[in-house]
């Protein structure tokens, strides 16, 4: 009895696999991937920690399970270019300690599979970093070393410090930690002097890196423009790209000339929304102008997560509330930063990838977006996000969709 | 004589007050919530009220106050306005760098959970005892906005690396004189996972309770039904205001093999023990909750269980947990209730959980939406439900930490129009 079961089993075994080729079909959803300019109704199906198919009308008898997403948009796992996580330390006010934030707690409820820690941590203390947060974190954690050695442990004093810019340890650390570190970092320099600039230009070069710079304090000493035309290289990344301070519009009320130069020599503009840098009195006119970010980021800290900012599909609804398509603003939170971190594995459903995917919902209602400074935007689209997956595996469902139905599990149906 | 004057004063308002008759309005304040819906459990209040604050305390609870008196109006129409949350049951030792246990990795940093669902208390139970919990006030709790209280562990170092199993760890005396010593933020003991089949933990958490005369909180650890049995807890170990967390898990015969709550528990209610939801990554269940609402047996209060194994599966977050109570068939001045009024007296803090005119201004408005709504159990099952709650705006002691739709914010254009805010800085 038990031998003739078990012989049963084994000849239908090669039929269920060969039947059942995927553990996970997205049925019915709007597919948004554009790295492979995928704007359409398409099925997406996982196998293991892969995607394995993207099409129209997959079976879900090809499934292990079939989860339903009609009426949602399916994108590829946001990657947030601009966080701070290095958290855990005990280090009080400081992005090295308890103004940053664990990761998982933010990520996978927003969509966000990958971030992207912006120089919270420097060459000295970033493998501290990644014992404490990275290596735990079910969160991608990728990271960009501040050109400062200790990183952000000290707005006053540390992170001021000029002789602790060394691009030679920097770039050596980097080259050290290739899966994990994908970039230099310059914030919170007070200037007038270039060096936090120029020397994380030069780790930058020297580690074959792209830099992301925070301006610090804006001064005359130092202009913007002068950062954008001259000192970055193209490819360079400014973040708080719709800060208050940078200028934007002239006095004919168009967006400055300088502008247009800066990205046509490759300079990119990330969001990086913060507690302080996302004004609508730049972003309203600059996007409606046709100025749009090249990456949404959040900036993510215990400053922004509570205020103005709150977390990264809220970030991008300000961006499609502006009049950027959402197919856009998938890009600019997929793709684009992949691209910029030079991790072109990321950001993108083509078959193969790490399945690394969103589920969004796109809510229409009044819905109010406020800035640094409390100044309201209403909006008629909200993102929302539905469900997530890391490395194909459930890291979030909001509404349950991948799980048991109440009335199947207890025989009511 | 000026203070013979303040004391004439504060008698006249005192008299005015008990005798019916309402305070007059305050000239001004600072913040008016307008067209609001408040539930006041405490108070007994359920319907249309506006409420002005000042001060960080909440001054006046009233139908159609004037806006003209206050510096800021906030439109919450189509809103329930209710005393800030208070989440009875959450890890919050945080940041102390130690791997896979609740006084470190596993505990939530409080500001990151508590203001974005609604919370401005959240009661951290247990993660820390009397060796570890200076540590944890120095590391967390000082630093936090929410304003965080906790339930000592009967065992000395909390649920860190030492385990809770270890009953010459479970004293008493240290317990009770660390209480003593911080009487503003430890409500009481706690006692976890303890696998028994003594009664050891629960015995000397009651014991320490009785010392330091607060409530204990029961996680009752390990199953055995015939050497322990949750009846025995609730009828000889415990006493009246004690509180049994978890109480929909069915880990501990909460359901009987016929599908039947326990009758201990009923007769528990009786006694006067307080049953917590404690929803947490293992403790809520459908199986469970669907039949304790059949037989008539909601919960007292409504907590998370928040840490890293609960963040991100069935729990979420303290208005998801509200959601799943509403969706059972509790009413929202209920849901509510357990949410504010019913943890503040658990914990004998009743200067929290209402809005009383005077109390302090930690206050929550939440939105109530009608769809179609899943919510997940701990067994990875979905229960469909029409109404979720979501919170729109949360005041803690007065001021804005929380606000989903920028109601508390100006429109841009009038803002950037005006020649102050137009300045790069």
């Amino acid at each position: 009895m038990r031998l003739s079961h078990l012989l049963l089993g084994l000849f239908l075994l090669p039929a269920l696999l060969a039947a059942q080729p995927y553990d996970l079909l997205l049925k019915g959803g709007h597919v948004l991937d554009p790295r492979n300019g995928i704007n359409a109704p398409m099925d997406v199906a996982i196998s293991g920690n892969k995607i394995a198919r993207v099409a129209e009308n997959i079976a879900p008898t090809e499934a292990k399970q079939t989860v339903d997403v009609s009426g949602l948009y399916v994108t590829p796992g946001l990657v947030d270019m601009h966080v701070h996580v290095y958290t855990g330390t005990g280090n009080k006010d400081s992005y090295t300690g308890d103004r940053s934030i664990y990761p998982d707690g933010f990520t996978f409820r927003s969509g966000v599979t990958t971030v992207v820690d912006a120089g919270s941590s420097g060459w000295t203390n970033f493998p501290d970093f990644k014992d404490k947060v990275i290596d735990i974190s079910k969160t991608r954690v990728l990271a960009l070393l501040n050109i400062v050695g200790k990183g952000m442990a000290g707005r006053e004093k540390i992170e001021q410090d000029m002789s602790d810019m060394d691009p030679k340890a920097t770039a050596k650390r980097a080259k050290e930690y290739p899966d994990t570190v994908v970039g230099i970092k310059s914030a919170h320099f007070a200037g007038p002097e270039w060096a936090s600039v120029d020397n994380a230009v030069q780790a930058g070069k020297l580690a074959d890196l792209p830099v992301m710079i925070d301006f610090g304090t804006f001064q005359e000493a130092r202009p913007f423009q002068e950062l954008v035309l001259d000192h970055l290289r193209p490819g360079d990344i400014y973040t708080h790209g719709y800060k208050v301070q940078v200028p934007y519009i002239g006095e004919d009320g168009k967006l400055l000339p300088y502008l247009a130069q800066a990205r046509n020599r490759g300079i990119k503009f990330d969001v990086g929304h913060g507690g302080g840098s996302f004004s609508w009195k730049n972003a309203v006119p600059a996007i409606r102008q046709g100025f749009w970010p090249d990456s949404i980021s959040t900036d993510l800290h215990i400053g922004s997560m509570n205020a103005g900012m709150k977390d990264m599909t809220n970030v991008m609804s300000k961006i499609l509330s502006q009049g950027v398509p959402l197919y856009d603003v998938i890009k600019m939170s997929t793709w684009n930063p992949a691209q910029q971190i030079k991790r072109t594995e990321l950001g993108h459903l083509s078959e193969g990838a790490v399945a690394d995917v969103a589920v969004l919902r796109l809510d229409h209602g009044r819905f109010g977006l406020v800035d640094a400074q409390k100044a309201r935007v209403v909006a008629t689209k909200l993102i929302v996000c539905e469900m997530t997956l890391r490395d194909g595996a459930v890291a979030w469902d909001l509404n349950g969709r991948t799980a048991t139905d109440y009335r199947q599990a207890y025989g009511l149906m | 004589m000026k203070q013979t004057s303040i004391a004439v004063l504060v008698l006249f308002a005192l008299l005015t007050a008990c005798g019916g008759g309402e305070a007059p309005l305050p000239e001004s304040y600072e913040t008016l919530l307008k067209g609001g819906h408040v539930i006041d459990p405490k108070n007994d209040l359920s319907a249309p009220r506006d409420i002005a604050i000042s001060g960080g305390k909440i001054v006046a609870v009233r139908e159609n106050l004037p806006e003209d008196r206050a510096g800021k109006v906030v439109d919450v129409s189509g809103l329930y306005v209710t005393p800030g949350l208070i989440d009875l049951h959450a890890h919050v030792y945080a940041g102390t760098g130690i791997p896979g246990v609740l006084t470190g990795d596993s505990s939530v940093y409080p500001d990151h959970f508590s203001f974005r669902s609604g919370c401005t208390t959240l009661v951290d139970v247990g993660s820390s005892g009397h060796r570890n919990f200076e540590d944890f006030k120095d590391r967390v709790i000082d630093g936090s906005k929410t304003r965080v209280l906790v339930l000592l562990n009967v065992a000395g170092g909390g649920m860190g690396v030492d385990g809770e199993d270890n009953p010459a760890d479970m004293e008493p005396e240290k317990i009770a004189a660390m209480i003593k010593k911080y009487p503003e933020i430890i409500v009481g003991i706690k006692t976890a996972h303890y696998p028994g089949p003594e009664w050891v933990s629960v015995e000397r958490a009651v014991e320490a309770a009785n010392l330091a005369n607060v409530p204990v909180m029961v996680d009752f650890g390990g199953n055995h039904p015939d050497a322990r049995p949750i009846g025995q807890l609730f009828l000889d170990k415990l006493r009246p205001g004690d509180i049994y967390t978890h109480m929909y898990s069915g880990l501990r015969v909460e359901l009987t093999d016929e599908g039947k709550i326990n009758p201990s528990m009923f007769e528990g209610r009786k006694r006067g023990i307080i049953f917590d939801v404690g929803h947490g990554g293992g403790s809520f269940t459908w199986r469970v909750a669907v039949p304790a609402y059949k037989e008539g047996f909601p919960p007292d209060t409504i907590s998370t269980d928040l840490h890293t194994g609960s963040m991100n599966d069935a729990m979420k977050d303290m208005t998801n947990v509200m959601s799943k109570i509403l969706n059972l068939g509790s009413s929202i001045e209920d849901v509510v209730r357990m949410s504010t009024w019913k943890p503040a007296e658990a914990i004998k803090r009743p200067e929290l959980g209402h809005l009383s005119e005077g109390a302090i201004a930690d206050v929550t408005v939440l939105r109530l939406d009608e769809g179609d709504f899943g919510f997940l159990d701990v067994k990875r099952i979905t229960q469909k439900g029409n109404k979720l709650l979501t919170a729109e705006l949360t005041l803690k002691d007065g001021n804005v930490a929380w606000d989903l739709n920028g109601r508390a914010g100006e429109d841009w254009e009038t803002f950037y129009a005006r020649e102050e805010n137009r300045a790069d800085r």
